[in-house]
């Protein structure tokens, strides 16, 4: 594994990258790398094995420097643009989960020449009356100062999930690392997430016809963060995409919770 | 010579829950189902709560206290402006405290300042204003993302005062309400403004920004162990800092108070009240029970290296207020003072010699309590302690800050 850090007028981001192949960029969600553990999971191994992974830290995670102006969808898609740079990719595979699967959106909508294969995993980033995105700040107050199986049971299919156990256990995490970047990710997301509209942007809906790149759209079967009606928003509004793709045994974190069975449905696309 | 300043504060609790609400809700804040609210049983309860104020004002107490909740059965006040406006015609002589208006919760401050300006002319010149941020629950009531609530406030602070101190008409080139038109009409009585108090719960940069203002610091937390006297002491490092001076009325702290002709009647009549505040009002915010939202990774609003420290020196499982179980762990907490005329003298001036704090800010109606109780108690606190502890405490500052005279001559206490 290798990790380094870009320094993109005056911040830092902080990378880790691996495998060979195709370049694919990666951007992490709530039960991720970056998020929780300081480096690969298996969904990650996985995927490396046919192409070469990058995974920025969203700004303010890990070790990458936060964005005091940073408060909308647009502010996080400039930031990516200049990480691409960094990075010398051009056109690349990108594959985004959760709130990364929303600025992977974007980014796709915006710049449809640099995207050559779109992954969007229970991502966040529309408008869908009737189904609200769940309340992940509020579910992060453990009940009676150490119970988080609420939040376990909105970021996995249930709150018995053994995934869910390791990233998210009840009381002090054992490494303080790891509860720290979940704070981290949570003051991220808080910035641009948590500011009315919740998690979306009215606007990406009708965007996503920009969208050129082939798309594939997993979801897990029972997500309660990101209901399916997102999922199947996203696949009706991008022409080039076939559907929605249902992970069994997941619920918003199929990266997590499935990540056997998700890598392969990610790596038959992306080589297919 | 300079007494304690005793302020009657009243938080307007629901009092109508029914009896195993702690059994079957997990919190009083933000989601508990308005459904119970009984309109029926509600009838009156508003004139109530401002008949006891105005009785403390008739009383002679020093201030009246008043702040913003919403969403919850802790404090009935969404707009604590509107009880402020009442109070303006049914009091003559007590200030009257808003402490505060939750600025990052307007879309445009500048409402802030006019209404604050109609109460201190409505009130001749009467009104403390205070401003909050707004904590956990407040954020979640009206989608305010935390990591910049504080910046917000700030910004809605200053953009306040300026709209009283400088002349209008003026353009503010602010982040969060830039305005091209800051020119508010009418202008508070009081100059240059009227006091201005703002809570905090000891982090150390609303400690520097209040000091570097020259405001009142409150602090909220509702126990006085150590940490009320560590509040003090940071706050007269930074007050030194910025070239200022620490005495007691550039603090407040609140507390909660019940007098009786004994200690034992005072604790058997102050018990249900009590326990209903404890157990119902406080779940969801000081209360390990149920989900508090009130600090944690929700609500991040401080920086992730202040949080690891957080999560170093943290107990997870610790107690809170609203987690005590009985009488000896409520009073160790030095939260609610219960007891005869002689006890509750006893303890507040204990209090005062260890904090050094000149402003006392006490609850007296407590969670259901009936309000012929609340009127008793405060009747009380006010002809049979109150004589006494502003005597005692005039003393104690006295002796402890003897140039206070001078700081205070040029202003206002408070």
């Amino acid at each position: 594994m290798s990790a380094r850090t870009l320094e993109i007028n005056g911040r830092k981001v902080s990378v880790l990258e691996d495998g060979s192949g195709d370049p694919t960029l990666y951007l992490h969600g709530f039960a991720d790398v970056h998020a929780v553990t300081e480096g690969w999971m298996p969904f990650h191994d996985k995927l490396m094995e046919a192409c070469r992974l990058y995974a920025p830290a969203h700004p303010g995670c890990a070790a990458s420097d936060e964005i005091e102006y940073l408060e909308s969808a647009e502010d996080l898609v400039f930031h990516y643009l200049e990480v691409i740079d960094a990075l010398g990719l051009e056109r690349f595979d990108l594959i985004g989960a959760c709130v990364g699967g929303w600025a992977a959106a974007e980014l796709a909508a915006r710049h449809p020449e640099k995207v050559r294969r779109l992954v969007l995993i229970d991502a966040s980033g529309l408008f869908v009356s009737g189904a609200p995105i769940g309340d992940i700040f509020m579910m992060s107050h453990p009940v009676r100062g150490t119970d988080y199986s609420e939040l376990r049971a909105m970021l996995f299919a249930n709150d018995d999930a053994p995934a869910g156990h390791t990233l998210f256990p009840n009381g002090r995490a054992e490494n303080l690392e790891d509860e720290l970047r979940r704070y981290q990710m949570l003051r991220f997301t808080n910035r641009f997430g948590f500011n009315p509209p919740y998690f979306y942007n009215r606007s990406l809906r009708s965007r996503l016809h920009r969208i050129s790149a082939p798309t594939l759209v997993v979801w897990g079967e029972s997500d309660h963060m990101v209901p399916l009606a997102h999922g199947e928003a996203y696949a009706a509004g991008i022409p080039n995409s076939n559907g929605v793709k249902l992970v069994n045994g997941a619920g918003h974190s199929p990266q997590a919770e499935q990540p056997e069975a998700t890598a392969g449905l990610v790596t038959g696309f992306l080589t297919g | 010579m300079h007494p304690v300043q005793l302020f009657c504060w009243h938080f307007m609790a629901y009092p109508h829950l029914p009896e195993d609400f702690d059994e079957k809700y997990d919190t009083g804040w933000v989601t508990v189902p308005n459904s119970l609210w009984d309109s029926e049983k509600s009838r009156g309860l508003f004139q109530d709560y401002i008949d006891q104020l105005a009785y403390a004002d008739d009383l002679g107490f020093d201030g009246l206290v008043l702040n913003e909740h919403h969403q919850n059965i802790y404090g009935l006040m969404p707009s604590p402006n509107l009880i402020a406006a009442a109070l303006t015609q049914r009091s003559t002589r007590a200030k009257i405290v808003v402490l505060g208006n939750l600025l990052p919760l307007h879309i445009n401050p500048l409402r802030v300042a006019e209404e604050y300006a109609m109460l201190d002319n409505m009130s001749n010149g009467r009104i403390i204003a205070g401003f909050a941020p707004g904590g956990g629950p407040e954020n979640y009531n009206y989608d305010i993302p935390s990591v910049t609530s504080r910046e917000r406030f700030w910004e809605a602070v200053d953009l306040v005062v300026r709209s009283w101190t400088d002349d209008g008409p003026f353009n503010h080139e602010g982040h969060y309400y830039p305005l091209r038109y800051v020119n508010p009409w009418p202008k508070p009585t009081q100059k240059p403004h009227p006091p201005i108090w703002v809570p905090g719960s000891r982090s150390a940069s609303t400690l520097t920004e209040v000091a570097k203002r020259g405001y009142c610091y409150f602090l909220s937390s509702r126990s006085h162990g150590g940490e009320t006297y560590k509040a003090r002491e940071q706050f007269s490092k930074v007050l030194e800092d910025y070239g200022d001076t620490y005495h007691p009325f550039r603090m407040g702290i609140l507390m909660s108070a019940y007098v009786s002709e004994t200690d034992a009647q005072a604790k058997e009549e102050c018990e249900e009240g009590v326990w209903y505040f404890l157990r119902n009002c406080l779940k969801g915010h000081l209360r390990k029970e149920g989900r508090q939202l009130t600090f944690g990774a929700g609500v991040p609003y401080i920086p992730a290296p202040a949080w690891k420290e957080f999560l170093k020196h943290s107990d997870p499982n610790r107690s809170m207020l609203g987690d005590v179980n009985d009488w000896d762990e409520l009073d160790k907490a030095q939260s609610i003072v219960v007891g005869s005329p002689e006890t509750v003298h006893r303890k507040i001036l204990s209090l005062i010699e260890k904090s050094q704090v000149g402003n006392l800010l006490i609850q007296f109606h407590l969670g259901n309590m009936p309000g012929e109780l609340a009127l008793k108690s405060q009747r009380l606190f006010a002809t049979e302690v109150a004589p006494a502890l502003r005597e005692d405490s005039a003393r104690v500052f006295a002796n402890a800050y003897p140039r206070m005279e001078e700081t205070l001559a040029g202003g206002a206490v408070a």
